[in-house]
């Protein structure tokens, strides 16, 4: 038997070292479609829950819109379930080159590559465009995907502090007779919600003749007066090299994900990009109600609003009410906590209050730097963010945490 | 070398430049800096000390302290 008794161990006691470090991570069970309001089973196999989302990224409650779901079922009809192929053998519909158009034009860059996931753009980006005399400086909050695109490469990487334009330029000096520099950032960043500075980051990439590439996952579809993303927020259009986001967050949710951006860095990813070339074709499902969606977007601006008013309450009711937030404009809110133990029962109080949102911790996060993340969705109405608020200030009065500061929070006995 | 390791690894890497550190404050194990910043590190050490320390060799566990860094250093 190749999986001998102590290869078995091994595992067992890996697992066990995660669970003793509190880092386990448990699934709860959603027997319901995505929304608003989910019908949750935790731990598996107890009772239903209903319970208010608070920590979805369906920023614009399309997941299950019914004009994204009626597309969906067209899109079935039309194009067939899948096409049991990578793009460049017989993985190519006319609806992919039609959804690559599209984004392109949506997001005012030269060309656009569609990827399975985000994650498997921002794998192919860095291996595929740059030489090991290169130099790849990063926001140092950037997502796992990128750092795992990163470590593909076989550039050289370096980071900068966290939205530190002093300390990107300092790097960008001491890079300066590097071939080629790229500037690397998410668009909003997830664990804290905040905006990356991307006219400051595009202006030093001119003088510096370095690159920029963008993350815009949580920021496509709704950030910007249009819903571009923070390119658009920050008035940098047409002035980012590189943009990779996702289909499955606010734009419907599925999955999926592109890569857009100057035409021969685009071109260059289609013969050399390695989860391109060895993946499957993105669904036709997807493909069509990517476009669909993109249909609803540009034809109203409605949930962009209804997402950000939303957003301005929730934020100014949590901090009437005494709580630390993150300063930001963004629909991910932060709810500053400080201490793990208090994140943790704060998140299991809400849950039992019926509220679904996560408690963040180190390795997460630094230490010392715990929260409760929530995020805000156009599908949230009044009375949900009502009620998700009461239970915030009953678990809030339960812990006397209200208008406490951080050094205080530090001193909670949970 | 310590102290030109210290400052640097206050400036770079701490958010309170009055936060104290020694040669022997453990660094890496107790989260003062993740693993993944070692990459500034090894371009401070070749920049200022002009030793290229191959990516192997700097891990969390030999770059967990300024003295188990300065060893390695030494080794080069």
């Amino acid at each position: 038997m190749a999986y001998a008794e102590q290869t078995r161990l091994y595992y067992q006691n890996l697992l066990q070292d995660i669970d003793e470090q509190g880092l386990f991570k448990n699934e709860r069970i959603i027997c319901d479609r995505q929304g608003a309001e989910i019908q949750v089973q935790y731990p598996a196999g107890s009772e239903l829950k209903k319970l208010i989302n608070m920590c979805s990224n369906n920023y614009l409650g399309l997941s299950s819109h019914p004009d994204v779901i009626a597309a969906a079922h067209q899109a079935l009809d039309h194009r067939g379930y899948g096409l049991s192929s990578v793009r460049f053998i017989c993985g190519t519909q006319d609806i992919h080159k039609e959804l690559e158009a599209r984004l392109s034009r949506f997001l005012e860059t030269e060309d656009t590559i569609l990827f399975s996931s985000c994650f498997d753009a921002n794998a192919a980006v860095f291996e595929t465009l740059l030489e090991a005399d290169d130099i790849m400086l990063s926001d140092r909050l950037v997502h796992a995907s990128i750092i795992d695109g990163m470590r593909l490469a076989k550039a050289q990487h370096d980071t900068f502090k966290h939205s530190d334009m002093k300390h990107l330029q300092k790097k960008l000096e001491m890079y300066r007779d590097r071939p080629r520099k790229i500037i690397i950032t998410d668009g909003v960043f997830s664990m804290d919600g905040d905006i990356a500075k991307l006219d400051e980051i595009v202006a030093l990439a001119e003088e510096y003749d370095a690159m920029v590439f963008v993350d815009d996952s949580h920021a496509t579809g709704f950030m910007g007066k249009q819903g571009k993303g923070v390119h658009e927020l920050c008035k940098v259009l047409g002035k980012v090299d590189i943009i990779t986001t996702t289909f499955g967050k606010a734009l419907g949710g599925a999955s999926g994900g592109c890569a857009s951006g100057r035409k021969e860095l685009v071109a260059l990813l289609r013969q050399r990009g390695r989860p391109y070339l060895f993946s499957n074709t993105l669904a036709p499902t997807i493909t069509m109600t990517t476009l669909k969606v993109l249909d609803l977007l540009e034809a109203a601006p409605e949930r962009r609003n209804k997402l950000a008013s939303n957003t301005k309450w929730w934020r100014t009711a949590l901090s009437e009410a005494g709580f630390i937030l993150v300063d930001g404009d963004s629909p991910i809110v932060p709810i500053m906590l400080y201490d793990a133990k208090l994140a943790q029962a704060f998140a299991q109080d809400l849950y039992a209050e019926g509220v679904f949102a996560v408690g963040f911790f180190f390795p997460v996060v630094a230490k010392g730097q715990a929260r409760i993340r929530t995020q805000l969705s156009a599908a949230h109405e009044q009375e949900h963010l009502e009620r998700a608020l009461a239970a915030f200030i009953k678990i809030g009065k339960k812990y006397d945490i209200l208008g406490k500061n951080k050094a205080e929070l530090l001193n909670i006995e949970v | 070398m310590e102290e030109k390791l210290i400052d640097f690894i206050i400036d770079e890497f701490l958010d309170d430049p009055d936060t104290e550190i020694t040669a022997d404050t453990k660094l890496i194990s107790t989260g003062m800096i993740d693993s993944f910043s070692l990459v500034s590190l090894q371009s401070f050490i070749e920049q200022e000390f002009g030793k290229k320390i191959p990516a192997p060799r700097i891990t969390a566990e030999s770059f967990d302290t300024v003295r188990q860094m300065i060893n390695v250093i030494n080794q080069f």
